[in-house]
């Protein structure tokens, strides 16, 4: 049937077709190789302590560290997030919750339930930010400080936080976010072990959908009981634990979650704190500090680390999924083509290569050819202009191969850290791993090149993230 | 082509037949998890019951009863919170019941965090061969994190080799962690000289000299002045700051002469130790140097002397107020801004 067609027609579907399944394997073989040094790292990592030894070992040589809440209409939920905050296990920290300028009784609420008053405290103006309209302290805690600022987005808000706290380290979460009480003794031991070169480290961010939540406290981890945040669960294991994990090895990492990170403030202020506008302001901020620690020739780690927890909701709809899925990949396409010249620049050493290289790869070229292929080379075959090797190549890469890397990152959690609790969570996500490939990934896929497209029309837009709230309630 | 498809279906298999194997360990785990969480509540209220009435036999016999592994780490977590006669005799319990041997082998094979656990637990416990454990784990262990621990609970036990010898036996990339300054703050006073000596010699890493001046700050107090006043020139900017807040705390005849140099250095950190050193102790003599920092290039150093200005009282006030009146610079702004620290009025 191939002997129809004509050989212009053929070697261009050839072509077309090697450059689809040629960025399929690309990805797969970073995907396998993040898997081996991910298994690798777990390994080797750093002994880990019994929440109740950590404390007692590390309590007294732990540096000072401020938590910055950016909170941005956060009325239902702000008091309780707060006072969970404010109960965290760690000897010498501050709060430090910016009201970015909220439409709705966020600083109300806080001046309510922590009876704030205006407080005048001197601070660096190191990073600029949208004017501050007052300080607030409270007469019940010494920990607390809420500042009241003119909206000016979530980057923003986190500069005026970085102006205002005087911890040499400081650490960032979502608003609507719960830490474990011991996370924040967990992100700083590598502070503790290394302090001269650690300049960053990040945790992981799980699924809170479905577990019992008490007083601002994960009571019991269960998994979601809806199929759409089940399928993040795995997709977020994926991240985390193989990804980071990996790259954190090799000191590429790339990203330090923006809902759960910390930072050393003076590295941060030194590259002019997060950007403003910006889609991806975690990940622009992690490619500046390598650039800034590159550029000054100077020893540094980021790291990260999987024990300690920040939990966060996931959506529950297509419709908020698709747009916080269609504003990662706007934001992963911003930080790209704003450092390009880092891709593959010798200067910036394994950052360009493998840190940007992967960006290139998964962020990049890697929707925009699978998209490509669900359409062509299945056309291609049923039109007889390929053989049916292409189509099982196509097939094994984004099925099988995707069901591969998906079980392993399964089988590093089992293997490694066992946070899921009970065998019958471990059967359930094994099948999501399983089916995630067939509808989910496709889907996913759609949402990224629809980013791409958004982002070449330079869409701005944030979209509205409606979350049920970890309370449960709507917001 | 072939080969991917093969490939992939092969790797995928393997992959779900891995994860079963696990889903099944899981579940004999889960059966084993609960019997262990019976027998650690168990030897929980044997050990409080021990606290009412001393019986020292029942509480033996508890701990016989349960595992080795559950009844050492439920009762480390225990006799942590126990002191005097209570302590000694739930720990004289313990080694009568043979533990210590079972915590030296999980010294010598554990994982990171057991090996850790376990040199604590062998400084708790004091038993007669924790230091020859300990000391053959610093020689020999491979983890410096689980190095740094067996030496902080060498210290503990007065074992600890001399520093030199130890803080090579922790190795280089040892000595960069803050856990150093939680050993050198258990340093015993008669051994204080050592780590004066190790903060004086020029070819040790800055960071371990500057918690080395720290530890002595605070528990060698005065003894040691002679020794900061002359690191306070030092050249590492670390080591010579850390000299200076040391001298913040003990005071020195010569601290004037010597703070009033360090604020012209040009490191920044140094500067501001100076600051903060001249606040603490409230050298109002130096009042013009610490003016001069108020219009420093960095925030920190103008917050250091401007809270040194203001810790002077009255004088350091007005000299602020006057500041904050003047035209519109970087220490007018500065000092506006700590003259208004405080509830808004």
């Amino acid at each position: 049937m191939i002997a129809d067609w004509s050989h212009e027609t053929v070697l261009a579907a050839t072509i077309l077709s090697w450059f689809i399944i040629g960025a399929g394997l690309a990805q797969t073989t970073i995907y396998l190789l993040q898997l081996v040094v991910a298994g690798y790292a777990l390994s080797k990592r750093p002994p880990v302590a019994r929440s109740a030894l950590l404390w007692q070992r590390y309590g007294d040589v732990a540096p000072p560290i401020a938590l910055l809440v950016p909170a941005y209409n956060e009325e239902l939920n702000v008091v309780e997030s707060v006072h969970s905050m404010l109960a965290l296990e760690y000897p010498n920290f501050e709060v430090i919750v910016i009201n970015d300028g909220s439409k709705d009784e966020t600083l109300l609420r806080l001046i309510e339930a922590f009876r704030l008053v205006k407080f005048h405290r001197p601070y660096e103006e190191a990073l600029a930010h949208k004017p501050i309209r007052g300080l607030y302290s409270s007469p019940m805690t010494e920990r607390l400080f809420v500042v009241d600022k003119e909206n000016g987005g979530k980057a923003d808000a986190q500069n005026a936080g970085i102006n205002v706290c005087r911890a040499p380290l400081f650490c960032v979460i979502d608003g609507d976010s719960i830490l474990e009480p011991d996370a924040l003794m967990r992100a700083a031991q590598p502070f503790i072990d290394d302090p001269e070169r650690t300049i960053a480290v990040g945790g992981t961010i799980r699924i809170a959908n479905g577990s019992s939540i008490e007083a601002g406290r994960v009571r019991e981890v269960r998994l979601p009981r809806r199929l759409l945040p089940l399928l993040q669960v795995v997709e977020y294991l994926r991240a985390f634990l193989m990804a980071r994990l990996a790259w954190s090895r090799i000191n590429t990492l790339m990203l330090v979650s923006g809902a759960f990170g910390m930072f050393r403030r003076a590295e941060v202020v030194a590259v002019g704190g997060f950007t403003k506008g910006s889609m991806g302001e975690d990940l622009d901020l992690v490619i500046k500090l390598h650039r800034h620690m590159r550029d000054k020739k100077r020893k540094y780690r980021m790291q990260f680390i999987p024990e300690p927890v920040c939990w966060t909701e996931a959506p529950e709809t297509l419709s908020v999924l698709a747009r916080q899925r269609t504003r990662w990949q706007r934001g992963a396409l911003e930080c790209f083509f704003r450092y390009r010249a880092m891709l593959f620049n010798p200067r910036y050493g394994r950052i360009g290569f493998l840190g940007f290289g992967h960006i290139f790869i998964v962020d990049v070229l890697g929707p925009v050819a699978e998209v490509l292929g669900y359409v062509l080379i299945p056309a291609f075959w049923l039109l007889g202009i390929l053989s049916a090797e292409y189509l099982l190549a196509f097939t094994s890469l984004i099925f099988t191969y995707g069901v591969c890397v998906s079980v392993c990152s399964l089988i590093l959690e089992e293997a490694e850290l066992q946070r899921f609790p009970r065998a019958r969570d471990l059967a359930v996500l094994t099948a999501v791993a399983v089916i995630e490939n067939f509808g989910y990934r496709q889907l996913n896929n759609f949402w990224r090149v629809k980013g791409w497209w958004q982002f070449l029309r330079a869409d701005q837009s944030w979209g509205e993230m409606t979350r049920t709230g970890l309370g449960g309630a709507k917001k | 082509m072939w080969y991917i498809w093969n490939l992939s279906i092969s790797l995928s298999v393997l992959s779900l037949v891995i994860m079963l194997f696990l889903i099944a360990r899981r579940v004999l785990q889960e059966r084993r998890s609960k019997a262990a969480a019976d027998q650690r509540r168990q030897l929980l209220t044997a050990l409080i019951a021990f606290s009412e009435n001393r019986d020292r036999e029942a509480l033996k016999a508890a701990i016989l009863s349960v595992p080795a592994g559950v009844a050492i780490n439920a009762g480390f977590e225990f006799i942590s919170l126990l002191r005097g006669e209570e302590h000694d005799d739930v720990l004289a319990a313990f080694n009568e019941c043979g533990l210590p041997a079972l915590v030296g082998r999980q010294l010598n094979r554990g994982n990171g965090a057991e090996r850790i656990h376990a040199a604590e637990m062998l400084a708790a416990l004091r038993s007669e061969g924790a230091v020859a454990s300990l000391l053959s784990a610093l020689d020999h262990d491979h983890s410096r994190e689980v190095r740094i621990a067996v030496a902080i609970a060498l210290c503990d036990l007065g074992s600890l080799p001399p520093l030199g010898i130890a803080l090579r036996k922790i190795g280089v990339a040892g000595q960069r962690s803050r856990r150093l300054i939680e050993l050198f703050r258990r340093f015993p006073p008669a051994r204080l000289h050592e780590l004066a000596d190790h903060a004086a010699r020029t070819d040790a890493m800055p960071f371990i000299r500057a918690a080395a001046i720290d530890a002595l700050a605070r528990a060698g107090g005065f003894g040691f002045a002679d020794l900061f006043a002359r690191l306070a020139g030092d050249g590492s900017p670390e080591v010579a700051a850390a000299a200076l807040r040391a001298l913040g705390l003990t005071g020195h005849a010569d601290a004037p002469a010597i703070l009033a140099s360090a604020t012209a250095n040009g490191n920044w950190d140094v500067r501001a130790a100076a600051a903060d050193a001249a606040g603490r102790l409230g050298l109002s003599e130096l009042a013009p140097p610490l003016s001069r920092l108020m219009d420093d290039e960095v925030w920190t150093v103008r917050y250091a002397a401007a809270n040194a200005l203001r810790s002077f009282g009255q004088p350091g006030e007005r000299l602020l107020r006057e500041m904050a009146s003047s035209e519109v610079s970087r220490s007018q702004r500065t000092a506006s801004l700590i003259l208004a620290e405080g509830p808004a009025l």
